[in-house]
């Protein structure tokens, strides 16, 4: 880091795994070396940079990078979380959550579902992306149609707040009768190795869900747009360099020779490949187990995903 | 014999319903599940661990693959239990009460699985009353306990004092695992090992048990 300036990264790609690649590579190459509160004093400073990750398709194909810290099954009931609110009954009390690292309720202290689809604000429960919707389908031109996440009241104290915090999202004619829906997001703070991909493949799914809303709204073809990613700092852990450096000593490769032994079609699956293991991944997650285990789940909620799980039994739909 | 090797391969790159087909197929040739198992499924399994140990291959593919092998094991499950064959020992494993991360534990869970364990999934947040009653009805050789948060590790003490008052500590070694955990810390609360990722956790167990 020259003269204390935090570099300023852009990647630009079609997909979501291509450009999932191209950042790593960039913040590794290119990021500067600071410390995060996460970093353990034998670690390593992390490396670091504001990027904007800019996704022109995001829903081509291949849409799937196969490096991510879970499985299959566990990255749809993350997508389900996000977009529908599985784990909002996971979030504690606002009481607890104002007694910040004092609280020894070891619940949530928020969801992204939670914040962007129910945000509590005084005695009032705002569906933010439902107003997004409302205001884009009257006015798709609108540069007010945005989602927030942060509570000033309830993050600071904490020692986990949100890393999203803004989703914001304009409609362009296409020039067809139709629109384009584009969007944008916004982070404080991302774990690009082991959280940026996950986080990406639910927030474009959430895109999806904003446009479909809109085109029924509006009774005109919306079609998805770019999606743009840009993170104040997106980092790859000092604790993560073992593995991406591997140990050439122990006949360990790097993450990046693990990367060039494979073919990009290799290292990436696409919708159809994904699809059975979204529904059961056969080792205890997926939406099948996940309505089977989460008794508790409020069922409002259940049946949202009831019915994801239904159209992701339909031939024709896409993860 | 050259099922063995396809069924290896195919559990390798975690195709379930040719897992599926080939197991069915060498049943009908007369092999018998247990050699199957072992010389077929864990075979696979094994593969795909080795090259997670060497970061030659991504964690999501180990959870597809270990799908391809329970695929192939639902199929020669009943005749295992006919001819009453031996897993290499029975480890009961959960995240700890208070914490709901499972990712690494259920890496874990499959790797153990893959290596010819049996392994009780109590799941995640899981009370100490709950790992007790999986230890005494599974009568378990290995408790294995995962946490992601620093709140949440302080509990796998609380498991290992209740093991000792109930007289279990002694029968059940105990490995514990997850990001804030250290080899100090285990040695401090009395576990019998502590992994720093999900194939060392293989190794350890195997290591315990000789």
């Amino acid at each position: 880091m020259e003269s204390g300036n935090i570099p300023i990264l852009a990647v630009n790609e079609d997909t979501i795994p291509a450009a999932y690649e191209k950042a790593i590579r960039e913040v590794w190459e290119n990021g500067a070396s600071i410390r995060t509160e996460y970093d353990r004093p034998e670690d390593p400073a992390s490396k670091d940079a504001t990027v904007i990750i800019t996704v022109r398709e995001p829903f081509s194909q291949p849409r799937f990078h196969r490096s991510f810290a879970d499985g299959l099954g566990g990255l749809a009931e993350y997508v389900m979380e996000v977009v529908h609110g599985a784990h909002d009954y996971w979030v504690k009390p606002m009481e607890e959550i104002l007694k910040g690292t004092q609280s020894k309720d070891t619940r949530w202290t928020y969801t992204y579902h939670e914040r962007l689809f129910e945000y509590r604000i005084e005695d009032e429960v705002i569906n933010q992306i439902s107003l997004m919707i409302d205001r884009l389908s009257r006015a798709g031109h609108t540069r007010r149609a945005q989602a927030i996440t942060w509570n000033p009241k309830l993050d600071p104290p904490t020692d986990d707040p949100p890393c999203l915090q803004r989703v914001w999202g304009r409609l362009c004619d296409d020039g067809e009768g139709g629109y384009v829906f584009n969007m944008n997001t916004h982070w404080r703070s991302r774990d690009l190795f082991k959280a940026w991909f996950e986080n990406v493949i639910a927030l474009t799914t959430l895109m999806r869900k904003i446009a479909e809303e809109i085109s029924k709204g509006t009774k005109k073809q919306v079609r998805l747009g770019r999606y743009v990613d840009i993170s104040d700092s997106l980092h790859i852990y000092g604790s993560y360099f073992r593995e991406i450096e591997g140990d050439p000593e122990k006949g360990i490769k790097s993450f990046f020779e693990k990367l060039e032994s494979r073919s990009f079609q290799e290292r990436t699956w696409d919708s159809d490949f994904v699809k059975p293991y979204f529904i059961d991944d056969g080792v205890g997650k997926g939406l099948k187990p996940m309505l089977e285990r989460e008794k508790e789940m409020p069922e409002k909620v259940r049946k949202a995903i009831e019915k994801e799980l239904r159209l992701m039994e339909k031939d024709d739909y896409e993860v | 014999m050259e099922i063995f090797k396809d069924i290896a391969d195919e559990v390798e790159k975690g195709h379930s319903d040719t897992v599926k087909e080939l197991t069915e197929r060498a049943l009908s040739q007369d092999i018998s599940a247990e050699e199957i198992l072992y010389k077929g499924l864990v075979v696979g399994m094994e593969i795909i661990s080795e090259k997670f140990k060497n970061n030659e291959c991504f964690i999501p593919e180990v959870l597809v693959a270990a799908k391809a092998m329970n695929i192939g094991l639902e199929v020669i499950k009943p005749l295992l239990a006919e001819a009453n064959v031996k897993s290499q020992g029975k480890v009961v494993m959960g995240t700890v009460k208070g914490d709901l991360h499972d990712i690494g534990k259920n890496i874990v869970a499959m790797l153990l699985q893959g290596a010819g364990f049996e392994v009780i999934d109590c799941g995640a947040d899981v009370p100490k009353e709950k790992f007790l009653e999986a230890v005494k009805s599974e009568q378990a050789d290995v408790i294995g306990m995962s946490a992601l948060l620093t709140t949440t590790m302080l509990y796998m003490k609380e498991v290992i004092e209740m093991l000792k008052s109930e007289g279990l500590r002694e029968k059940v070694k105990v490995i514990i695992g997850g990001a804030p955990i250290t080899k100090s810390y285990a040695e401090t609360i009395g576990a019998d090992g502590y992994a720093p990722d999900a194939a060392s956790a293989v190794d350890l167990t195997k290591g315990l048990l000789k």
